[in-house]
């Protein structure tokens, strides 16, 4: 996966190939593929929980000032 | 880099704009911190989440396709040709500063030893970014659901302000060419269009239970901590100075770049690649901030969150401007603006029963067009790019700066870019019950189960004696 082993061989190259990255040229787009697929499912996980939160809640009917209740200490 | 000048070049502007975005992190904690305290106790902590999770949001879709967006449509696409490869279509060839080299795949969007630049001066545009989801975010406190917000904030931030970004700030953009548009430091590019599209998302979502009387009379609902309101403006105005240095290029020679045969000429230059100087722009800055915060105390009979307000609305009325105003026509244009908007805000609270929670349209949607409008009377006549003078319409060459082309540029911006596609998105969401949380979540307040959950041990500590 190194894309560098010696950089004393690397720099002194006819020409320095400036991506030194582990898997330069061959992985970047998996990786992006692997990013997307990452970001939506966030969106997908975090949707249901704060659905359930709210649905939830929304069944308890509290009044405007009842989380008073819930500050113990100031 | 195999010479020294040559190097210092280069690591100095990668500096630079690191530098930039390190003090443009202090508007985004500032803006929080101004929500916060802008909301009641019961939602502070999903008022705090809601705008911090903006930044991962903002900053992975900024790398998958915002950046590339900037790219590859200063041609509209289809509107005017590109200076570089005299086409209109999307910018996705082999020149230099073509969008192919930033997609998310490619070399230069990684630690790269030939490209100094591109992380960096990603990273200042997406901080841009960050600021024109948080001024959106501010508006629509304690009635949104984070799911909804975190949709808004990646369309605002990664896809619409990119795309007038390209159209009205990349050097080669086509309402440069066509309208002659100007916006050094961001009035429309990403205030108008922040403004515009809270507004779009308002409308459909509706004010907060309790902001109107049933007659219809606005209440007001003032900010819970005023310290942390002032202080988090503070910030912000803190953060703007990395806001308009990051509008600059620090360090360029004009001179073989506009074609000028034997002609040398190193400047700082504006986000157009035309001459101004840091130290200008500070004069400017300065005295705008002044003028907004003047005006702010005298319309606002002192009202400190209006005042504070009404500096960074100074601001952002004369920065389209700032790279050539003089220092008190900056200073009169942020008076202007500050008074338009305040009275602009209550005036379209009261008719449309829009309920703007910290002010986020007037301060910067309304003076951000007020100051397109505004720069278009005082800098008309100006070449809008040292690229070429051309006229309106022609479309090959560069425009020069007009009344007309400003007032075009605002209605873009605050618009067609801004409060349509907010409305749109907030439509859409609004249908499929996701915009806003149940009635019965807003009276309780968003906080309350995790308040309720952390009841009992609040309660044996605070009884406790060792």
């Amino acid at each position: 996966m190194a894309t560098v082993t010696n950089w004393i061989d690397h720099l002194s190259a006819k020409e320095v190939v400036g991506a030194v990255y582990p898997g330069a040229g061959s992985s970047e787009t998996l990786l992006v593929i692997i990013g997307i697929v990452l970001w939506i499912g966030w969106h997908v996980l975090t949707n249901r929980s704060e659905s359930e939160e709210l649905s939830r809640l929304a069944r308890k009917k509290r009044g405007a000032n009842d989380y008073k209740s819930n500050v113990a200490d100031w | 880099m195999t010479d020294q000048l040559g190097a210092l070049t280069t690591i100095f502007t990668e500096f630079y704009y690191w530098v930039t975005v390190v003090l443009m992190f202090l508007i985004h904690v500032g803006f929080c911190m101004y929500e916060v305290g802008a909301s009641r106790y019961k939602h502070h902590q999903h008022t705090l989440m809601k705008n911090t999770m903006l930044i991962p949001l903002v900053t992975v879709t900024w790398f998958f396709f915002g950046w590339w967006i900037y790219w590859a449509f200063p041609t509209g696409p289809g509107i005017a040709p590109s200076i570089m490869n005299e086409s209109a279509a999307l910018i996705t060839d082999e020149s230099t500063f073509s969008a192919k080299w930033y997609a998310p795949n490619t070399e230069f969007m990684a630690v790269n030893l030939g490209d100094h630049i591109s992380g960096v001066f990603w990273a200042a545009f997406l901080l841009f970014s960050w600021t024109a989801a948080s001024i959106v975010s501010g508006a629509i406190i304690e009635r949104i659901t984070t799911f909804a917000f975190g949709i808004l904030a990646i369309a605002i931030g990664s896809v619409f302000w990119t795309i007038d970004a390209a159209w009205g700030w990349h050097f080669d953009g086509w309402m440069l060419k066509i309208l002659g548009y100007h916006d050094a430091y961001a009035s429309g590019v990403i205030h108008a269009i922040a403004g515009g599209f809270a507004l779009g998302v308002l409308v459909v979502l509706g004010p907060r239970i309790g902001k109107f009387s049933s007659s219809g009379e606005p209440r007001n609902i003032g900010p819970r901590n005023p310290w942390l309101v002032t202080v988090g403006l503070f910030l912000i105005y803190t953060g703007f100075w990395g806001f308009y240095a990051a509008c600059n290029i620090p360090i360029f020679d004009l001179g073989p770049e506009y074609g000028m045969e034997g002609v040398t000429y190193w400047t700082a230059t504006n986000i157009y690649v035309t001459p101004t100087t840091l130290s200008g722009i500070t004069f400017n800055f300065l005295m705008s901030l002044s003028g907004g915060l003047l005006a702010g105390y005298w319309i606002a009979k002192g009202d400190p969150f209006w005042t504070y307000s009404s500096g960074l609305a100074g601001v952002i009325c004369a920065s389209a401007g700032n790279d050539l105003y003089h220092p008190i026509q900056a200073m009169i244009i942020g008076m202007i603006g500050v008074v338009i908007a305040y009275k602009l805000h209550y005036w379209v609270e009261r008719k449309f029963k829009i309920d703007d929670a910290v002010g986020a349209v007037a301060v910067h949607g309304y003076a951000g067009f007020v100051g397109l409008v505004i720069c278009g009377f005082v800098l008309n006549g100006y070449p809008s790019s040292g690229y070429s003078v051309g006229a309106m319409w022609d479309g090959s060459t560069y425009a020069s700066i007009n009344p007309l082309g400003q007032f075009l540029g605002a209605i873009i911006m605050f618009g067609v870019l801004g409060m349509l596609p907010g409305y749109i998105i907030a439509k859409v969401l609004s249908g499929m019950g996701k915009l806003r949380i149940p009635r019965e979540v807003e009276i309780a307040g968003l906080d309350y189960e995790m308040m309720e959950s952390a009841k009992e041990d609040e309660k044996a500590v605070s009884s406790a004696t060792r």
